[in-house]
């Protein structure tokens, strides 16, 4: 690259042309660099991300029919979508599931992270990889495990029964819900506890020095310091939780074959509604429009926290 | 940090290079497989998850010098359906042979995926099976796959359970099996007969038995009714065992809790097919020696009327490279001589050659104390009824069926009646929707 603008510039600094254009032309070649170095990422963008979205955008428009093959149906499966009880019903699951679920896994991975860094705990590294590792555990493996300890007649909560004489089924139709609240829960919280607290420990000292100087307590530095300081990753975290638990599937996918009757049906939550149409109803086209409603859905609501979460931080 | 972007790019474009290199490997071996000439050797791909199909591979071989055989795994029922559904859109990986359960045989006979067999010899081998096993493979006027193991359903019931009730004889009467699990309820909190949380194959198996036919199918026209008398008796019946806490209700067929309820002896009988039997003692070991098979409860005393629970058969796609190759090694493995070693390793097949030889009857089964249960089986088989069928879409609406009965199980709400009522109202809609005439 040096070689070429040693190339050039005697060349534009030498013979004045009329109208700038080694300097246009020059610019043209700066840009065409850039191009080059974004192709990576491109080229693996488009390949894995736009052109699958593409396809299923496509797909969305055909009905596939068993006898008769595909035909094309224009906008027939999304009218049908909005129509559909099953996914609404899946849907206003994952809303509420949310709504609970997300403060109450952020509000906890707060409270840790802050005890973190308050420097009054021991083994606090132990701590902070035992906290975490959850997260490393895969899903599947993680959803086996608790299906055991929630199991009522051989599991922990059978042995509970037991003693106390008390009739607890973390996994009624009831209550499978909250159970799988509680497996997320376990798995996320250590994640998003290593955000805040990444975030905590790039707080100035000079900062805790001036409070300290000032007098301030440990729970006025919390709250003049650290929750303002943990704003942004705040909103982060929201964002990532909430697309997190929009796609909830393997849970539901993997329960029924550990717990009878636990209420999971094949459309519980949008994900796994779209796999099951998709793969035992060979309804792709249908599926592709469902799987394009929720991620417009996510993308939407996503966008509405970030703006509402910048314009929180821009107002302090 | 800019040199872990780096790695990370370099990283990703090896990935994707090695992704790309692995495609086209793929689909080379598929096109070499497909242009096997007369003096090329053939190559067959089997997909199987039934693991005794490859002790036929050998034998074969060795009779048949041209051609190769390679038995793949390609997941169980649904996944496998899924990838072949995928392998005939894509045009290529199609396998030459693949496994069906038998109610997706339709499924993909229907829209024209699977070769009839007839031409390749198929129909001459009709006499071979029990007449139900082969009433599973032909639609209209083809054969569109042959059958490979079989699900005679039949009792498994646990003589030592049943002893501490007082009763000394398998139940040979729906009413004497009802009168029965009051006695085994009444022994205690756990105990139970039998467990069903929405076995829609059992409850299938049940009305098959009555007499009830609720799928009939001709070409792409299906009708589906489930308020014959035949079945509205098997759904009462079972009904009422559920209602009066006959069954137990908590605990599914295949989990951790049944394998346990097995063992220790508070589920005292299963109503499942025969396939069972090679299954049962890895499930459970400890009620070695109390288990015995029994033919299934009767609707009438006297009567001998059976039914099907499971089985499944192998067809040829219709898109399969090497039809002929692969029907000589279906008819080697399913009828001739592959047949014995598979029967050896454990296989329960549909086959009068096998079912009525000595070997096959005099062998006594020590798990079920020293029963001689190929008599039992092989009765149970050959007195399956015949003209059962199951709607195209039945994968579909199988699925379906646990989403509607669930409610059912959980809350006691509602009938076994109603289930079936919306569920048929569900498989109507679907089955239009997907180009049936169904009503």
């Amino acid at each position: 690259m040096s070689a070429t603008e040693r190339m050039t510039r005697p060349a534009a600094a030498s013979v004045p042309l009329p109208g700038g254009a080694p300097q246009q032309y020059r610019r043209r070649r700066t840009r065409q660099i850039g191009w080059a170095f974004v192709a990576p990422f491109g080229i693996l963008f488009a390949l894995v991300f736009i052109v699958p979205i593409t396809y299923a955008a496509y797909l969305s428009l055909f009905q596939d029919r068993m006898v008769g093959g595909p035909s094309f149906v224009g906008l027939a499966n999304y009218t049908k979508l909005f129509g559909d009880a099953q996914f609404w019903d899946g849907v206003s699951r994952v809303v509420s599931f949310t709504l609970v679920q997300v403060p109450i896994m952020l509000v906890l991975a707060l409270v840790l992270a802050l005890a973190m860094d308050s420097m009054r705990l021991r083994g606090m590294r132990f701590m902070r990889v035992a906290i975490f590792l959850p997260y490393a555990v895969p899903a599947i493996v993680s959803t086996l495990m608790w299906g055991f300890m929630l199991g009522v007649r051989y599991g922990l909560f059978g042995s509970i029964n037991g003693w106390l004489g008390t009739d607890l089924d973390p996994f009624r139709p009831s209550t499978t819900l909250i159970s799988i609240g509680i497996m997320v829960t376990w798995a996320f919280t250590g994640y998003n506890m290593l955000i805040f607290d990444s975030v905590l420990k790039a707080v100035p000292q000079e900062l805790y020095e001036a409070a300290a100087i000032d007098g301030a307590g440990e729970l006025r530095v919390i709250r003049a310091i650290k929750l303002p300081a943990l704003r942004g990753s705040l909103v982060i975290t929201v964002i990532f939780s909430i697309i997190g638990t929009f796609q909830i599937f393997n849970e539901p996918q993997i329960l029924p074959s550990m717990v009878a009757n636990s209420g999971i049906t094949t459309y519980y939550t949008p994900n796994l509604y779209a796999f099951n149409l998709a793969f035992t109803g060979s309804q792709q086209g249908y599926a592709a429009a469902l799987a394009l409603v929720m991620a417009a859905f996510t993308i939407a609501i996503a966008y509405a926290v970030q703006i509402r979460g910048m314009r929180d931080a821009l107002d302090q | 940090m800019r040199l872990l972007t780096k790695a990370w790019t370099v990283g990703v474009a090896l990935v994707t290079a090695g992704a790309l290199t692995a495609c086209s490997g793929a689909g080379g071996t598929t096109a070499s497989a497909g242009g096997g000439s007369a003096d090329q050797p053939v190559k067959l791909t089997v997909w199987s998850w039934d693991g005794t199909v490859e002790l036929a591979v050998p034998g074969f071989e060795k009779a048949n010098p041209g051609i190769e055989v390679e038995v793949v795994n390609a997941g169980s029922s649904s996944d496998e359906y899924q990838a072949l559904d995928n392998a005939i859109q894509a045009g290529s990986g199609v396998p030459d042979l693949v496994m069906f359960e038998y109610f997706a045989v339709p499924y993909f006979a229907v829209p024209g995926k699977l070769a009839d067999l007839g031409p390749l010899g198929a129909t001459e081998l009709a006499d071979d099976y029990v007449p139900s096993a082969w009433n599973n493979v032909v639609m209209g006027d083809g054969v569109y796959a042959l059958p490979s193991d079989f699900g005679p359903a039949v009792m498994f019931w646990n003589e030592a359970t049943f002893a501490e009730a007082g009763i000394d004889e398998a139940p040979t009467t729906w009413d004497e099996y009802y009168e029965d699990a009051k006695k085994i309820r009444a022994l205690g909190d756990d105990y139970y007969i039998t467990q069903d949380t929405n076995d829609l194959f059992f409850l299938l198996s049940l009305i098959w038995q009555a007499g009830g036919r609720p799928f009939e199918v001709d070409g792409t026209t299906v009708h589906i009714d489930f308020s014959a008398p035949e079945t509205r008796k098997a759904v009462a019946f079972w009904q009422k065992m559920i209602d009066e806490d006959l069954v137990n209700t908590k605990i599914s067929a295949w989990s951790d809790d049944w394998n346990r309820a097995l063992n220790d002896g508070t589920l005292a009988s299963q109503n499942m097919g025969g396939w069972l039997t090679s299954t049962l003692p890895e499930r459970a070991p400890d009620a070695a020696g109390d288990f015995r098979v029994a033919l299934m409860p009767q609707w009438d005393e006297g009567e001998k009327v059976g039914a099907e629970n499971g089985g499944s058969s192998f067809g040829i796609p219709e898109a399969a490279a090497n039809k002929e190759a692969a029907y000589k090694f279906l008819e080697y493995f399913t009828h001739g001589e592959g047949l014995q070693p598979r029967v050896d390793a454990g296989a329960f097949v549909p086959n009068r050659s096998v079912l009525d030889s000595p070997e096959f009857q005099d062998v006594e089964n020590p798990y079920f104390g020293d029963q001689k249960t190929g008599q039992v089986l092989a009765e149970a088989s050959n007195i399956a009824a015949v003209g059962w069928q199951y709607p195209p879409f039945f994968e579909w609406a199988r699925s379906t069926y646990g989403d509607i009965a669930t409610p059912f199980y959980t809350s006691g709400k509602g009938s076994l009646a109603e289930v079936l009522q919306t569920w048929e109202q569900r498989s109507v809609e679907y089955g239009n929707e997907q180009g049936f005439q169904v009503d």
